[in-house]
Order: C-alpha cells, then sequence, then structure tokens
C-alpha cells in the first residue's frame, strides 16, 4: 500500500527523464528515417557502386549491438574527437536505426508492384521521377506499420543511453532508486513512463495508419 | 510509321524473339494474335524498351532509329502509350491526377492546362463524371477505360495495347473496346495484342499471327481467320474459335 502510493507520488519526478528519453528517441529516429530513406533507396538501385556500400552499412550495423555502437561513438572516438553524451546517444540511435529503417524502405520498395514502375515509365517518366512520385508515396503508405514497430525499438533502446551518463528515465530511475534505497518501487514507475510512452507512439501511428488508409 | 527489323529477345537461354520484322504505318491498326508465350508480350515491350531488345534489332520511328541511350528512350516512350492487361492504374492518385500526372511531370503542363486536358480525354472515354473517384472503386473496364485515357494524355503517336481486356469479366469486355474501336476510327496508329475477334474484324487493318517467337503469317482480317495459310496459325484458329 505504501509502495504503491511511492510510486504515484514519484511519477511526476520522472518528468524531465521522461522529455529526455522522449528527445534522444525523437532526435534519433529523425536520424534514421534520413539515414534510413537515402541508403534505402541506394539498396535497390540498379547500380552495384550504389547498392555495396548500402548492403555493407546495414550488414556492419545489424550485426553488432547497438550498445557497442554507442560506446564506439562515446569513447572509442575520443581520441579524434570527443562527443558529448547527449548528442553521442542521438548519433548512435540515428546510425543504429538507420540500418533497420533501410530494410523498411527497401521492402517496402521491393513490395510495390512492378507494373507501377512500368507504367510510369511509358508515361516518358524518368526513373527518379517515377520513384519519386509514384513508387515511394506507395511504398511509404506501406512502411508505416514496421516503421511504428521500429519506433517502439528505438524509444526503448533509448535506455541505454543511461550508460553514458544522459539523464534519460532508466538512469534516473537509478539514481532515485539509490538514493531512496528504494529500487523496486523507482524501477516500476520508470516502466510505467516507459509504457505511457509506448503507448502514446503506438495511438499517433494508430492515427497516421488510419489517416493514409481513408486519403 | 513504326519500323521494327530483326527485333530479337532472349531471357538467359530462352529464346523468346528471333528476328520480328513489323512495319506499321501511320493511322494503321495491327493485331497481333498468337498462343500463350509465344512472344506477344515481349514484342510490345521491346517496341518501347521495358524490355531491351537484342544485338542487332533495330526500332525506327518515322524514319529515325532509336537508339540505346536515356534521351532516344524517353523521347520514345513520351510519343508511344501503352495500355497493359492489369491496367496498373496508380492507386495513391485520383481517376484524374492519373490522367494528369504524365503531362504534368513529364510534358511539364501547367496544373490548369493538365487539368483541362484530362477532364477532356476522360470525357472521351466516358468517365468524367468519376475524375474525384480514385482507381479502387472503379470496376475492371472502367479502370482500362482510365488507363486509356492516361496513355493518350501525352498525346502518343502510336498506341500499343497488351491483351487489354483479358483481365476482365467478359460483360466489362464490350465498354474497353468500343473506346479502342473509336480510337482506331479517329485514326490513331495501334499495335493490339488481343483475342477479341469482332474487334479484330471490325477495326484491323492486319492480322499478325505470332508463333514461337516469330511471325508467321499476317494478312487483312478476311485472309487470316478466312483462309489461313500456315498449318501452325490453322491450329491456333481453330482452338480460338
Ligand atoms: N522477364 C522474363 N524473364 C524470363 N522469361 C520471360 C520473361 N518475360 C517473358 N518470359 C518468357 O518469354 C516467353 C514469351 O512470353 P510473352 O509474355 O511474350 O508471351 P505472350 O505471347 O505474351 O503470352 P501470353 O499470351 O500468355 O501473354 C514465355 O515463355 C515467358 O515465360
Ligand atoms: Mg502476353
Amino acid at each position: 500500500m505504501e509502495s504503491l502510493q511511492l510510486i504515484i507520488t514519484s511519477l511526476p519526478s520522472f518528468w524531465r527523464a521522461g522529455l529526455m528519453t522522449l528527445q534522444i528517441t525523437a532526435a534519433g529516429v529523425f536520424i534514421g528515417l534520413f539515414i534510413g530513406l537515402v541508403v534505402g533507396l541506394l539498396r535497390v538501385s540498379d547500380s552495384k557502386l550504389s547498392r555495396y556500400p548500402a548492403k555493407g552499412y546495414i550488414f556492419l550495423i545489424r550485426g553488432t549491438p547497438l550498445l557497442l555502437q554507442l560506446f564506439i561513438i562515446y569513447y572509442g572516438l575520443t581520441s579524434i574527437i570527443t562527443i558529448p553524451p547527449f548528442p553521442s546517444a542521438v548519433i548512435a540511435l540515428g546510425i543504429h536505426n538507420g540500418a533497420y529503417i533501410a530494410e523498411v524502405f527497401r521492402g517496402a520498395i521491393q513490395s510495390i508492384d512492378k507494373g507501377q514502375m512500368e507504367a510510369a515509365r511509358s508515361l516518358g517518366m524518368t526513373k527518379s521521377k517515377a520513384m519519386e512520385r509514384i513508387i515511394l508515396p506507395q511504398a511509404f503508405k506501406r512502411a508505416i506499420p514496421s516503421l511504428g514497430n521500429q519506433f517502439i525499438i528505438a524509444l526503448k533502446d533509448s535506455s541505454l543511453a543511461s550508460t553514458i551518463a544522459v539523464s534519460e528515465l532508466l538512469l534516473r530511475g537509478r539514481q532515485l532508486g539509490s538514493s531512496s534505497f528504494r529500487y523496486m518501487e523507482m524501477l516500476i514507475v520508470v516502466a510505467i513512463w516507459y509504457l505511457l510512452l509506448t503507448s502514446l507512439f503506438t495511438l499517433i501511428m494508430h492515427r497516421l495508419e488510419s489517416h493514409f488508409k481513408t486519403s | 510509321m513504326i519500323l521494327l527489323e530483326n527485333i530479337t529477345k532472349n531471357f538467359g537461354k530462352l529464346k523468346v524473339l528471333k528476328g520480328v520484322d513489323l512495319r506499321v504505318d501511320e493511322g494503321e491498326v495491327v493485331v497481333i494474335i498468337g498462343p500463350s508465350g509465344s512472344g506477344k508480350s515481349t514484342l510490345l515491350r521491346c517496341i518501347n524498351f521495358l524490355e531491351t531488345a537484342g544485338k542487332g534489332s533495330r526500332i525506327s520511328i518515322d524514319g529515325k532509329i532509336v537508339h540505346r541511350q536515356k534521351n532516344d528512350i524517353n523521347m520514345l516512350r513520351k510519343n508511344v502509350g501503352m495500355v497493359f492487361q492489369h491496367f496498373n492504374l496508380f492507386p495513391h492518385m485520383t481517376v484524374l491526377q492519373n490522367v494528369m500526372v504524365g503531362p504534368k511531370q513529364v510534358l511539364h503542363m501547367k496544373k490548369e492546362e493538365a487539368q483541362k486536358l484530362g477532364i477532356e480525354l476522360l470525357e472521351k472515354v466516358g468517365l468524367a463524371d468519376k475524375h474525384n473517384a480514385y482507381p479502387q472503386m472503379l470496376s475492371g473496364g472502367q479502370k482500362q477505360r482510365v488507363a486509356i485515357a492516361r496513355a493518350l494524355s501525352m498525346n502518343p503517336q502510336i498506341m500499343l495495347f497488351d491483351e487489354p481486356t483479358s483481365a476482365l469479366d467478359p460483360e466489362l469486355v464490350g465498354e474497353v473496346i468500343g473506346v479502342m474501336a473509336d480510337l482506331a476510327k479517329e485514326g490513331m496508329t495501334m499495335i493490339v495484342v488481343t483475342h477479341e475477334m469482332w474487334f479484330a474484324k471490325e477495326a484491323a487493318d492486319r492480322v499478325c499471327v505470332m508463333d514461337d517467337g516469330l511471325i508467321i503469317e499476317e494478312g487483312t482480317p478476311e485472309q487470316i481467320f478466312e483462309d489461313p495459310q500456315t498449318e501452325r496459325a490453322k491450329q491456333f484458329l481453330q482452338m480460338l474459335l
């Protein structure tokens, strides 16, 4: 009973940490979308010169843990450049999600019927024009559910930033837990926060999906 | 006038076209028939370079050879409209947008102008009232008529049709063939792969029979349907009737 009370009264004190989690996620996803679109387009290109670097990128990033990538950026690069914790987390999350989002876009682009490209080309559109006007609008729509999934994974993955002292939800929970000796309660508060945020994401994605379905 | 000389096409080891020659004059309507797998679609697709024909193949329009380079090919595609068996309408665009997108994006026509053209063409195929609908709300016959309007939007010299009615329910064939017959009457140059005999009889100036990658026989509809010369053509026509 007393624990429950503590959990409820502690919820608001994670407000700033929750905002931080959202910021890392949003910035990371934004970068990830950009990288994902570029790499995804290179990945489906006809030219090997574009395809292979994209394949290599996806191979490297998907084949190694995000935590390792984060450490390489934050600790590993210090001999060349020192990147503060927050940007390090954002960059790592962006690069990491870029690879997954590239695969989402690739799948979506390849799932569009070949006849669409042929019809566009037969109207005299160049390949890039056809991509821009005909293929991508359809592919984006089809990618939304998988993108939503990926965003939720990114939100949870942002907790790794706690390892490099970014004061997001998990770090905040651990700090309050150890200072108050109420670890379990504080971790439950963190869990509630994550559930709220993931539910919010899910809701937004559903809205987006049904919006695109009707238009 | 479009001239095809020695068109060949291989898919790996499979020789699909084995040196097709065909000349289609301005205003002529040529119907191509032939058994499944004989290369009819491949031939049409080679004409507007959706497939690249083999070495030694030559395609010329009005005496000018179309070279295998981007500029020539894009130029040719503006002049050659294509209608597909499965319509291939753009599902994320309204009917009118489908018809406007070519003129706008390729010919850089102004929006108002493209809109006017689009409505005109939709009127021509009898679908002006559907201009705000999305393709998935249309019947197959309506879809194919929109696809014809879309191809016409580029004001092509030649129209290619690849079995435009074979994906349609029988009762919807007539409306599409009707639009095609009107086009033929207006003097459009057309190459049509179809097994709709009455279109061939009504509208075609010439019928070509393809078999195994070659045109094995060509002549007026009467000649081909009533008095085919080759054994293969006889067999195939018997099957159709
Ligand atoms: N992209 C491709 N790759 C490999 N083989 C192909 C390809 N396209 C067509 N073919 C083969 O080429 C042959 C001719 O095909 P095509 O589609 O031109 O025949 P068709 O005369 O149009 O037949 P149908 O009446 O069934 O449409 C077939 O054996 C087909 O399997
Ligand atoms: Mg065919």
